[in-house]
């Protein structure tokens, strides 16, 4: 097993046919409903190899992947793996700006994205017909196995970069939580799969594991329940806490027996919200906690300590000056050394929260910068706030958090809300963008001249 | 099928606040695929029926007005059909 260092090495690919494409080929791995057993996702895998070797992709290399979620992403993803190529994932949500300056900084040899798709905002899951195209002829620029983009507060987006050995030990790190499906369960998977829950607490632990992974047909309550119904199979619904309010508020419909528990991630969950959910289903809502950069820290998949949680096997948890740091042995950034986000083998999570000493508990008590969460996704409003700022015709810009991402802007010329709404959509994904837009005459600054961003002081400069 | 024309702003408003938690007058006007997906399953479970809408539909949408407007013709034509 290589080193982690900051600049790793790849792995060998065969980690992708031991840890997570092993088993017998008749069993079912992914319900699209129809079933998909390993012996086809296998060949499917090996089908997409040969696609992307033959547009130029080689061992250290990198292929972009720019698809909704699919099978076509799954079969990309494993794919690309197993050329011993990292796969740099871009959300499908994120607009061609965002993906051209991704593309720039990180020279994949191939990009695969969609010629056609079917299924569009209420799909949880896509029939996507996928092209490849030669990119750059680079090496990628590290040895990690997945490369994913996190909201920037600096313009462009964080690069961070996990390893192989990593991605491994997170996969058998959920192994052994208590609360997790178990192999000949289902997953019914509402994250995405770009992103860490849905890519490693579903799909890559699902295959692993062997536990049937199941997007429901539509983002519905009703869908939900039907997939939970599909079979007599215990379900583990896997979600944010959006999800939480679209299954509490279906129509009772006779018992669901097949439901051992619902987990989300993303933001804690309020506990008169968990408390109705299990009321009505009588199952734990479990709670993860995560990042990005790590993967699973902690959980508390019973509900039992809510709001805290447990740290998962082998992760460490401290508090220094109230914010937590967790063991992470080597630097997850990509072209950013910062020591005050990662150092010394602690990754700063810029979380508020404390670790009770007697029971090892961890309570977090919500951001110590701009990041917020959209729906379980990162947005830091920094960036939304530096992309407002450079546009045309906007002198200054002030975004909030104000029970939804908020923008203030003050016009240095003409300047219609319909104009900042067409400008952003060409810059910034959906759920970047601000949900109420502001013109205000003035900013309100300070007698220094700083922006002010108290909300009380903006909601009076825009009554 | 009566009752399938009554979806007004102010039912649309009320779901959102329950989404976000806010009161109805300080719903944003504005909608993601987030708040999309969520009035679409509640304007489901209201009317006990599935809404069918297109791609072109969906992607159209981008405030409540929109929402409405696409919502009541699809109950619309849903009756009608």
């Amino acid at each position: 097993m290589e080193r982690l260092t900051g600049n790793p090495t790849a792995r060998h690919p065969e980690w992708v046919d031991d840890v997570l494409l092993a088993g017998r080929s008749a069993d079912v791995c992914l319900r699209l409903p129809a079933p998909v057993d390993r012996g086809t996702l296998r060949r499917l895998v090996g089908e997409a190899q040969a696609r992307l070797t033959g547009a130029g992709l080689r061992h250290g290399g990198a292929a972009a992947l720019r698809l909704p979620p699919s099978l076509a992403y799954v079969v990309n993803l494993l794919a690309t793996w197993r050329v011993g190529a990292q796969a740099i994932l871009l959300d499908h949500r994120l607009t061609d700006h965002e993906v051209d300056r991704a593309l720039a900084r990180l020279t994949p040899q191939v990009v695969v994205a969609p010629v056609h798709a079917v299924g569009g905002a209420l799909r949880v899951f896509v029939d996507v017909t996928e092209t490849v195209t030669r990119y750059a002829d680079r090496p990628a620029t590290s040895g990690h196995a997945v490369i994913q983009l996190s909201s920037g507060s600096t313009g462009p987006s964080k690069v961070i970069g996990r390893t192989a050995d990593d991605l491994i030990a997170e996969v058998r790190r959920y192994t052994r939580i208590d609360g997790v499906a178990l192999p000949g369960e289902r997953i019914i998977l509402l994250p995405s799969m770009v992103h860490v829950l849905g890519l490693v607490g579903g799909l890559l632990y699902g295959l692993h594991a062997g536990v049937e992974l199941v997007p429901p047909q539509r983002l519905s309550g009703d869908a939900i329940v039907a997939a939970v119904r599909a079979q007599d199979t215990p379900a583990t619904v896997l979600g944010v806490p959006f999800h939480i309010g679209l299954l509490a508020s279906t129509r009772p419909d006779g018992p669901l027996p097949q439901l051992t528990r619902m987990t989300t991630g993303g933001e804690l969950v309020p506990a008169a919200t968990a408390q109705a959910f299990t009321d009505r289903f009588g199952v734990p809502l479990g709670n993860m906690y995560g990042m990005t950069e790590v993967g699973v820290i902690g959980t508390d998949l019973h509900g039992r300590h809510r709001p805290s949680i447990m740290p998962a096997p082998g992760i460490e948890v401290r508090e220094v000056d109230g914010e937590l740091r967790v063991s992470c042995p080597a630097s997850p950034y990509v072209g950013l050394s910062d020591p005050t986000r990662w150092a010394d083998g602690w990754l700063h999570t810029r979380d508020a929260g404390s670790v009770d000493p007697a029971t090892g508990l961890v309570t977090v008590r919500g951001r110590l910068d701009s990041q917020v969460s959209v729906g379980g996704m990162k947005v830091d409003l920094t960036e939304v706030e530096g992309t407002l700022t450079g546009l045309p015709g906007v002198a200054a810009a002030v975004v909030v958090y104000d029970d939804g991402i908020t923008a203030y802007v003050q016009p240095d010329g003409p300047l219609t809300e319909e104009m900042l709404d067409g400008l952003l959509a060409e810059r910034l994904a959906g759920y970047k963008r601000p949900r109420t837009l502001r013109l205000v005459g003035q900013l309100p600054r300070t007698t220094t001249g700083k922006l002010v961003r108290s909300v009380a002081a903006l909601r009076v400069a825009a009554p | 099928m009566s009752g399938q024309s009554d979806l007004g702003r102010a039912d649309l408003l009320g779901m959102l606040a329950e989404l976000t938690a806010k009161p109805v007058d300080q719903v944003p006007h504005r909608v993601g695929s987030m708040e999309l997906a969520w009035l679409v399953h509640l304007v489901e479970q209201r009317y006990g029926r599935r809404l069918d809408l297109t791609d072109d539909q969906l992607a159209a949408i981008r405030t409540v007005d929109d929402a409405l407007a696409v919502f009541r013709t699809s109950l619309t034509s849903a009756t009608d059909g």
